[in-house]
């Protein structure tokens, strides 16, 4: 037992070695943590109402500029304070929801894949339902039986993505379950479960990784398709997603009213892309020496 | 920097040509139409004068029994001819009808023009007007607008006389109505025992002839060369609407050439018309109102101070300029000014937040409250965003809860609401303003969403719709809109420009206050 | 192989009643009055309680469900509440734009990542490398009506090159298939570039190196193949959800496909053309999933022989 648990922390403290040793991971690590403590600290930085919602008419749609670094936007409220309030909807949304498409998803795909046959049939028979459902309507449904909050929004995201997540896994376990080390773990008396979390979620990390990261985005981006069915943030709140869209009637005119929420998406992936990156070499078994 | 993004995508573009035209020669048939893709950008310069014009959504149906919505009625207003039409000052003239003359309260004799033809050349007679109301009247989606009509007789074939079961004022102006439009008798009939529906091939005695619909693209109209009316005759070889759903694509379609014209204008693009050369801008008062419906029966807002408080601290204008980009202006009316039925007697609460603040003061809410809006689309949102600033500044604090328009009726239906922003665009009728938004029993989903119950306002409210002396519908008019005004169960908003953009050597186009534009007199 | 095929294809009958019951009682739950919206505030209420009696909405749900599954099983996939036209034919109408659309928005980004996705992974973290990521995730994070309104403001209005929107000739499909192909690629492009770097590494491929084959050899035929299904499930999923309809691209260029027909379907309630269009997406997945199940077959043999 004790050997177990030793044998555990060295192997975490060895991957966390060996992602120190990548730059870019630490780079993607650092953007990151700036992101967050910009999110922690965002009342400091812009206070909330008199940055953030207060609304000024006649300086409406005005580009960048000393007094508002990314401009203003319909309502004449600064972009840059809006955005690094959002960050704190946006950036718990993204990963949250992505980790619940994840979890679910992932566990599915991996049974489905490892045990192959009637379980297989049986859960991905039950993702093409999923699939088939419009995530509008589940979200609509969502809002109708369970009310609207935060929770919900990661809840209505993370279940759309279900069936994606398991079919990748699926399709990741299905490739390396036949290798020589999965039976080496098999004629030692590993149970499934064991084999399944312990050797061979490890070796096809590199698409679930991919997947992931990229998810992130497109679950900050559908946060505004959500709040205009009631489901998420409200007006006067900031969030990416939704200041995104709101410039899309502008965007003739004043184009940094979704230039910057943009960016703001793009640097989050951006950083959690290198940190995949990063970490999917570091699980590697392969590249131990 | 245009340029350089132009550059950059180019490159982009030359990879994508090589796999979009390299296959679709061989594997999509309908790629055979390559050589009209081009056609749209000529349409202006071309021989044919087919029109193009751009529109929002597709049509629902081409059965004028089957629809009440405006996008439908582009086509079928073009296809059928009604009774009577209204004329650009709001008065109702014959159409197919050469005069009517009311025998009493409730009989109506009415004369048709001779020799009109349908586009199959049969003759319009009574019988097919009788044919027409009567199958109206067992439709669920406009039956109800010809209720009144107890039975229509016929006298000979250019004669027949209608029966109302009640006097009704609306009777005219109903018959103006897209979903009383005139068919044919022999040739429904026919499609009926053959088993088809006139989706397909409907068939009137309208200016223009169906030509074709491609579900979710666009609807083709062209001229029907028999038409007995020289003055609404087509002007045009025929109306091609293209539904393109994006505003601002709708614009640019107008701006490359491709569209001749675009009705119901994104209002961030009117601008962007005026400054152009090549185009211009229709534009007149709409009869459209919009407002935040105060929920009368809940607490606190059942409080007629506290409603005027919120009156009072609204700022139309900044409202106007966020919400429509100027395109409007700031109303204080609860019905559209150019509607019939408008009159100027409703009280304007100036924008005044120390005079709000006494009021709530007075109402023992010194202290504010909460309430929450419900809407449902994202020009709302926008409104209700100022509206939530407004009330902030005094003390009352207001909850946005944005939701899908089905969701939307349902709630607001029910009264689960404090507030809401909805709209109002009246028709020729005023019947169909006032009832729907102030009568006792229209509370709720009938479109009554503040939920007032006032018996005087009912008993103004029938007298209007009967009484047969305009002097008195008038006066009961004006008691109304003072009535609910002083009562301040809205705050009303703003009126909307009507706008339609077009290239600035199309002729011959009168805009609409309701929306309803007729596109036969308009030509290159 | 066949008998796994028909064994499939039977399946679809479980999914289809599936996701014709869950979504059924799901629109069933969701609030709203169908008569309502179709008639809209200024019908009086006796209008909408007989429009409501026509279409059978007074009934309890589980009677419109048993007939509704009758009709189905008769081949029939009902009447539109909204225009009372069959749910067939509106949705026959549509389907071959959304199906050329996505067929050439994969081929678009299928034939640009696969080769990018090779390239930042055999020369991984070099300037191409870089450039390759951040142009994905550009367009993972660039909004589909963003992308589209700035292809058709350069290259409909500046350069007058394609039609603005419609879906008439090869030119129309141009800027929407970019549209719908950046988004995919950026999914394409990394899944590629990471199942290769995981390949590459591997002992075989090192040992076909050791022996002396031509790095180009070893890359196209050892490393790339067995790369594929990660990238084969991925281009999968995206090929499936680009066939249920790209609702903002056909905003965007007038597209008459699935997707606004859906959206617009759910938002009036009207339960038989939303149930249509779902049975027909299922359809769709459902045989997208198999031809890349069939797929890995066809890439590993080790999993073709569980296929009985």
């Amino acid at each position: 037992m004790s050997t177990e648990k030793t044998k555990k922390r060295s192997m975490a403290a060895e991957i966390w070695q060996r992602l120190l040793r990548n730059k870019m991971a630490m780079l993607g690590l650092a953007i990151l943590a700036i992101l967050a403590l910009l999110a922690i600290f965002a009342d400091v930085i812009a206070d909330y109402d008199t940055m953030v919602v207060a609304q000024n008419i006649p300086e409406r749609l005005q580009g960048p500029s000393a007094a508002h670094w990314f401009g203003t936007d319909e309502f004449g409220r600064d972009i840059f304070a809006r955005i690094i309030h959002g960050g704190r909807v946006s950036l718990v949304v993204g990963l949250i929801s992505v980790s619940v498409s994840l979890l679910a998803g992932g566990s599915l795909g991996a049974f489905a894949g490892f045990y192959g046959g009637r379980v297989d049939n049986v859960i991905m028979r039950v993702m093409d339902i999923f699939l088939a459902v419009p995530s509008i309507l589940l979200a609509i449904t969502i809002v109708a039986a369970l009310g609207t909050n935060l929770v919900n929004v990661m809840l209505a995201i993370g279940v759309s993505g279900i069936p994606t997540f398991a079919r990748i896994v699926r399709a990741a376990v299905m490739g390396v379950k036949d290798q020589e080390f999965v039976e080496s773990a098999r004629a030692i008396g590993e149970t499934n479960t064991a084999i399944i979390f312990r050797e061979i979620l490890p070796n096809c990390m590199a698409p679930i990784i991919v997947q992931s990261t990229l998810s992130v985005a497109s679950a900050i981006l559908s946060t505004a398709s959500l709040s205009f069915i009631g489901l998420g943030v409200q007006p006067p709140d900031p969030e990416w997603g939704a200041m995104l869209s709101s410039g899309r009637n502008f965007l003739r005119d004043a184009m940094h009213i979704t230039l910057f929420p943009g960016l703001a998406i793009v640097v989050t992936i951006l950083a959690l892309n290198l940190l995949g990156d990063g970490l999917r070499d570091a699980l590697d078994p392969r590249l131990k020496q | 920097m245009k340029k350089l993004v132009s550059a950059l995508l180019a490159g982009v573009m030359c990879a994508s040509l090589l796999t979009a035209c390299g296959g679709s020669s061989s594997n999509t048939p309908d790629a055979g139409g390559a050589a009209s893709s081009g056609a749209g950008t000529e349409s202006s310069q071309g021989g044919s004068s087919m029109i193009h014009i751009g529109i929002k959504a597709d049509l629902t149906s081409l059965d004028p029994h089957n629809h009440n919505d405006t996008i439908s009625a582009y086509a079928t207003r073009h296809i059928y001819n009604n009774l009577v039409k209204l004329t650009p000052d709001n008065t109702f003239v014959g159409n197919l009808a050469e005069s009517w003359e009311f025998k009493d309260d409730v009989t109506v004799e009415f004369t048709l023009k001779e020799g009109i033809k349908f586009h199959n050349g049969e003759t319009l007679t009574a019988e097919d007007v009788k044919f027409s109301l009567e199958r109206q009247k067992e439709s669920p989606k406009v039956g109800h607008l010809v209720s009144m009509i107890d039975s229509v007789e016929v006298v000979d074939d250019t004669h027949f006389i209608i029966h109302m079961n009640t006097p009704s004022n609306a009777l005219i102006s109903s018959l103006n109505h897209s979903g009383c439009a005139i068919f044919c008798k022999s040739y429904v009939e026919g499609l009926d025992a053959e088993g088809k529906t006139l989706e397909s091939a409907p068939m009137g005695c309208g200016p223009y002839k169906f030509e074709d619909w491609t579900p979710g693209a666009s609807f083709t109209l062209v001229k029907f060369d028999d038409y007995f009316d020289p003055e609404t005759a087509a002007k045009n070889d025929g109306l091609v609407f293209k539904v393109i759903p994006e505003e601002s694509a709708r614009t640019i379609a107008l701006e490359t050439g491709e569209l001749d014209m675009v009705i119901a204008l994104n209002t961030t693009d009117a601008n962007r018309i005026r400054d152009n050369a090549e185009l211009a801008l229709d534009e007149c008062d709409s009869t459209h109102v919009e407002y935040l419906a105060l929920n009368v029966q809940k607490a606190p807002l059942d409080n007629k101070l506290v409603r005027q408080a919120l009156n009072y601290a609204i700022k139309k204008d900044d409202i106007v300029i966020a919400a429509i980009d100027g395109e409007g202006d700031p109303f204080h009316n609860y019905i559209g000014k150019a509607a019939i039925g408008y009159y100027d007697t409703a009280v304007n609460y100036e924008y005044n937040p120390q005079k709000a603040k006494e009021l709530l003061a007075e109402a023992g809410y010194a202290d504010g409250f909460t309430i929450n809006c419900y809407l449902a689309t994202e020009i709302r949102a926008r409104i209700a965003t100022i509206i939530q600033a407004n009330l902030a500044e005094i003390g009352v604090t207001m909850n946005i809860e944005q939701m899908e328009s089905s969701t939307f009726y349902e709630k607001t239906g029910n009264g689960e609401h404090d507030t809401c922003l909805t709209g109002w665009v009246a028709n020729a009728e005023p019947d169909n303003t006032y009832r729907p938004l102030f009568w006792s029993e229209n509370v709720g989903a009938g479109g009554n969403r503040s939920f007032y119950q006032n018996p005087d306002v009912d008993d103004l409210i029938n007298d209007a719709a009967k009484n047969t002396d305009p002097a008195a519908v008038q006066k009961d008019y004006e008691s109304i809109l003072a009535t609910v005004s002083d009562d301040a169960i809205w705050v009303p908003l703003f009126t909307k420009k009507e706008l339609v953009a077009r290239n600035k050597d199309v002729q011959g186009f009168t805009i609409s206050a309701i929306g309803m534009h007729d596109f036969y007199g308009v030509h290159y | 192989m066949h008998k796994y095929v028909m064994k499939r294809l039977l399946m679809l009958i479980p999914v289809i009643l599936g996701v014709s019951f869950l979504v059924f009682f799901i629109m069933s739950l969701a609030p709203g009055d169908t008569a309502r919206m179709i008639l809209g505030d200024d019908a009086p209420i006796e209008a909408v309680e007989a429009l409501r009696e026509e279409l059978g909405l007074n009934d309890p749900v589980m009677v419109r469900y048993a007939h509704y599954m009758l009709d189905l099983l008769h081949g029939d996939l009902g009447t539109s509440y909204k225009s009372s036209r069959p749910v067939f034919s509106e949705i026959a109408a549509r389907f071959p734009a959304t199906f050329r659309l996505s067929f050439w928005g994969m081929m678009f980004a299928v034939v640009l990542s696969i080769p990018i996705g090779i390239i930042s992974a055999t020369r991984q973290y070099s300037i191409a490398d870089s450039v390759s990521m951040v142009l994905a995730l550009l367009g993972v994070a660039t909004p589909n009506f963003w992308l589209g309104l700035m292809l058709i403001i350069a290259f409909s209005l500046n350069l007058r090159w394609f039609p603005s929107g419609g879906a008439e000739g090869w030119k129309s499909l141009v800027l929407p298939v970019i549209t719908l192909g950046t988004g995919c690629m950026a999914n394409i492009t990394r899944t590629t570039r990471s199942s290769m770097l995981e390949v590459i590494r591997q002992d075989y491929i090192r040992t076909a190196k050791a022996k002396g084959v031509s790095h180009r050899k070893v890359i196209n035929k050892h490393a790339l193949k067995n790369a594929l299904i990660p990238v084969v499930t991925v281009i999968g999923l995206q090929f499936g959800a680009l066939l249920g309809g790209a609702v903002l691209t056909e905003a965007v260029f007038a597209w008459p496909g699935l997707g606004t027909y859906l959206v617009n379907s759910i938002k009036a309630k009207d339960t038989p053309a939303v149930l249509g269009c779902v049975i027909i997406f299922s359809i769709c997945f459902s045989i997208v999933n198999l031809c890349v199940d069939l797929l890995y077959a066809y890439i590993d043999p080790r999993i073709k022989s569980k296929y009985k």
